[in-house]
């Protein structure tokens, strides 16, 4: 393949893989998924940035992404770190539940009508057969972990 | 036992030990016993001045001149005598600031004019330094001031043992005592102007912390505030004579310290007056000095604090009247002769104040109705007769000025004490409400009779040998010119003021039917001994010092050996005769108004209404005190409340409002970005994005 083609087809997809990370991280209120989005942003630029290493066949491009990759490693911890903390806090991961650190006198979020969601059969997931001393769950826990 | 040395420093530490230790301890660990360190650091102060005056006095008949004579040209023979006598202690080296003023030119003659005694560094436009140390001098002046301040404040801390029984503040009593005591010994016997300035304060800082004692009480408040603020203005003025005599003589020292310039009072200038500098430089340095003097002994213009201090406690007005405070103005004014013998018009100036004070103070205490303020009008003008004596300008004038200080001193004590002693029997002070007293408190009574009869001026009472000098001393100018006649005229029309209004005070309180105000309840009865014993011993001296002193002569032909006294520019002249004819005068006038009081205030009083309402307006004038508070009060005190009115407006509008805008200027600013803050990270996310977006734009847009 013509190397200038080739080129091309990576930034196209780095520049979708940015795209969708960018509207994931716009749109969506899970901490965690946004952090996701966020993740995926990165990629996208890594990949933009292997694709230019190659083709001016230079090894910084790569370097680079390395660079990348650590410094995300680090991210995460923290972001983690700050999700849990922020969740253990609220017992909520939606990141509107931290809509009141705004400033003062300004207008509160208005939550839009979230459509209802559609009838899907509950999965039927595989039970393991229960072994040792059963740990205390917390109730209200659970029915958060439920549905991660 | 010890030497002059160690005495001159223990008389000071003694007092000032003791108000450390009673500051300290005093309220816990002595409780009611609160006075022990107190007075046996007074007592001992006194033990040590004793021997002081008597080796001062050995050593100034051995190795002083009490009449230095002229030098001609600044040829000082060998072995000479010193000018006077004095000895310094020099302990530490308080400050020193290098190169501070341009040699003046009468320090720069001291180095050629004095035979060499006094070694100039460098020469004419020499930067000079600025040191001040720490010198306690030993001359006739200090020891007999020494001494009469300690024996009256031993005397006045004994009576307060009794007098302040049982006050929740006995302890910070005997500490401000001690340490006025401390302060008042400092300031005769340093030997240098600014070390005199700061005991001159700390004085004035003693008797605002005494006078207002009793701060609870709105009007001991005021009157402690009244003698500090009047008393500011009247150091401001010695301030300024203190600058003026540095930038002239290039030194504040007394004394002559070898290697450096001529003291102003040391034995170079001293020895040939031709070093002093004259004109209107010395007629401002008098003044200057005068204005300070006038605050301090409470003089014509600034004397307005002294009656209000009788709002303190009893003895710390003895103590105030008698020793440690108002005698230093007119100390300081004998230190100063030489300086004020440069100036007549400074002389004059002072001999006019203290005439006018003396005739004024002594016609308003004609109609006080509080025992203690015909008191204070009776030191006032009392002082007054000092500066007269002090401003007449001749030798024998000034020994009569510190004579009658001295005799003043036992007599005005004895006085305050026996008031005191009333009042602490009868709980009030107000002659109207009392009288009577003499078979009540018969101690009392006999002493407080010694004290008038001194005060009056009865022969052979201290007051009357003083006073005659004084007399004398005026008499021998008055001829000269219109001024020192009316001096001596005004002088003996006090004498008779005094002699009126004493006894007046006397036949109201002792004589008459007996009267006890009720409040005074189981009070009314003698004083215990430690009030009564005082008394009786000031008592003996009010009836012997003046005597014992004239027929010995021993206090003049002492005091002339001080070296501001021995200074050659005086006008030589007999100190010590005696002026029968002066005398008889005075003693005619003293008993018409020992007299006048009796023929007055003995009996049903129906003469004293009479003379009241004849003489209305004059009456009114001394009643109303010649209206001094309300005149300062229109002049300086409204437009000075008024200032600080507008200035508290001013910073309450004007500078808080200014302040207050720099700091409305940050959240103005922060308000706008405020609205940003809107809690929504995805708005955060989508503002990065749009920064971005905006960065990349502006980069594209350039290239």
């Amino acid at each position: 393949m013509d190397e200038a083609a080739l080129l091309q087809n990576y930034l196209i997809v780095g520049a979708l893989l940015f795209g969708i990370g960018l509207i994931g991280l716009f749109s969506r209120r899970n901490m965690i998924v946004m952090f996701l989005a966020a993740e995926m942003m990165l990629q996208g630029v890594s990949v933009s940035f292997v694709a230019w290493g190659r083709y001016h066949n230079d090894w910084g491009g790569q370097v680079l992404v390395i660079f990348i990759l650590t410094v995300a490693a680090c991210e995460a911890a923290i972001a983690l770190a700050l999700v849990l903390a922020l969740y253990q806090r609220s017992g909520s991961l939606d990141i509107a539940h931290w809509h009141r650190l705004r400033e003062e006198n300004r207008p509160t979020y208005i939550d839009l009508e979230v459509p209802e969601a559609k009838d899907v059969p509950a999965h039927a997931w595989p039970h393991l057969t229960p072994a040792g001393i059963e740990p205390p769950i917390d109730r209200e826990e659970a029915s958060h972990r439920s549905h991660v | 036992m010890f030497d002059l040395d160690t005495l001159m420093v223990l008389i000071p530490a003694l007092p000032l030990a003791a108000a450390i230790v009673t500051a300290i301890f005093g309220k816990h660990v002595f409780g009611q016993r609160a006075h022990l360190p107190t007075v046996i650091a007074l007592i001992g102060s006194f033990l040590c001045s004793v021997p002081v005056l008597f080796e001062v006095h050995r050593q100034a008949a051995e190795h002083g001149s009490s009449l230095a004579p002229e030098h001609g040209g600044g040829s000082h023979e060998a072995g000479a005598k010193s000018v006077g006598w004095e000895h310094t202690v020099n302990l530490w080296r308080w400050l020193h600031v290098d190169s501070v003023l341009a040699t003046p030119p009468a320090a720069y003659e001291t180095g050629h004019v004095a035979g060499q005694p006094v070694k100039l560094p460098g020469s004419w436009g020499t930067r000079l330094p600025f040191d001040i140390d720490v010198t306690l001098r030993a001359d006739p002046l200090t020891a007999i001031m020494l001494s009469m301040v300690t024996f009256i404040s031993s005397l006045v801390a004994i009576y307060s043992i009794g007098y302040m029984h049982g006050d929740p503040g006995y302890w910070r009593f005997f500490s401000y005592i001690s340490l006025f005591v401390f302060s008042m010994t400092m300031l005769v016997s340093v030997s240098n102007f600014v070390l005199l300035y700061v005991f001159w304060e700390a004085v004035g800082m003693c008797s605002y912390l005494l006078v207002g004692f009793w701060y609870e009480k709105p009007a001991a408040a005021a009157a402690g505030k009244k003698a500090f603020l009047v008393n500011r203005v009247g150091d401001f003025g010695f301030a300024l004579g203190l600058f003026l005599i540095y930038v002239t003589y290039g030194t504040l020292n007394f004394h002559d310290v070898p290697g450096e310039l001529a003291g102003v009072l040391g034995q170079t200038r001293l020895a040939a007056h031709s070093l002093y500098v004259g004109g209107g430089v010395a007629t401002a340095i008098g003044l200057l000095l005068l204005v300070g003097a006038c605050g301090k002994s409470a003089q014509f213009p600034l004397h307005v604090w002294l009656p209000d201090a009788m709002e303190g406690p009893t003895p710390v007005s003895a103590l105030i009247h008698a020793a440690t405070m108002v005698t230093a103005g007119v100390y300081m004014v004998t230190r100063c002769t030489p300086l004020y013998f440069q100036s007549v018009v400074a002389q004059d100036t002072v001999a006019a104040i203290g005439t006018f004070t003396a005739l004024m103070a002594g016609i308003i205490a004609l109609t006080q109705t509080d025992l203690k303020r015909v008191l204070a009008y009776s030191t006032i003008s009392q002082l007054g007769y000092m500066f007269l004596a002090l401003g007449i300008g001749t030798l024998p004038g000034i020994c009569a000025g510190m004579f009658h200080l001295f005799t003043h001193a036992f007599f005005k004590a004895l006085l305050f004490l026996g008031a005191g002693s009333v009042m602490h029997a009868m709980q009030t002070i107000d002659m109207r409400r009392f009288g009577g007293l003499r078979r009540l408190m018969p101690v009392t009574h006999w002493t407080f009779l010694f004290g008038c009869l001194a005060l009056a001026g009865v022969f052979p009472w201290a007051g009357f040998w003083s006073k005659d000098a004084i007399l004398a001393a005026a008499h021998s100018r008055a001829h000269e010119s219109r001024l020192f006649e009316i001096l001596y005229w005004s002088g003996m029309v006090t004498a008779f003021l005094t002699a009126l209004y004493t006894f007046r005070g006397y036949f109201l309180t002792f004589h008459g039917p007996e009267r006890v105000p009720p409040e005074a309840g189981h009070h009314a009865h003698e004083s215990p001994p430690a009030i009564t014993i005082p008394l009786t011993i000031l008592a003996v001296c009010a009836l012997g010092v003046g005597a014992y002193f004239e027929y010995t002569h021993g206090f003049v032909n002492f005091l002339l050996f001080t070296p501001s006294l021995a200074f050659t520019g005086l006008p030589a002249a007999d100190v010590d005769k005696f002026h029968m004819d002066v005398a008889l005068v005075s003693t005619a006038v003293a008993l018409s108004g020992v007299g006048l009081a009796a023929f007055l205030y003995l009996g049903d009083q129906r003469q004293t209404a009479w003379l009241a309402s004849t003489l209305r307006p004059l009456y009114n004038l001394s009643y109303g005190k010649f209206f001094f508070d309300q005149i300062y009060n229109v002049a300086f005190v409204w437009p000075l409340w008024l200032l600080a009115q507008l200035s508290s407006l001013v910073d309450r509008w004007l500078i808080d409002g200014l302040v207050n805008l720099v700091g409305k200027i940050p959240p103005a600013c922060g308000g706008v970005v405020r609205t940003l803050q809107t809690g929504m990270v995805q708005f955060y996310a989508l503002a990065m994005v749009l920064g971005v977006l905006v960065l990349l734009a502006g980069i594209f847009w350039k290239s």
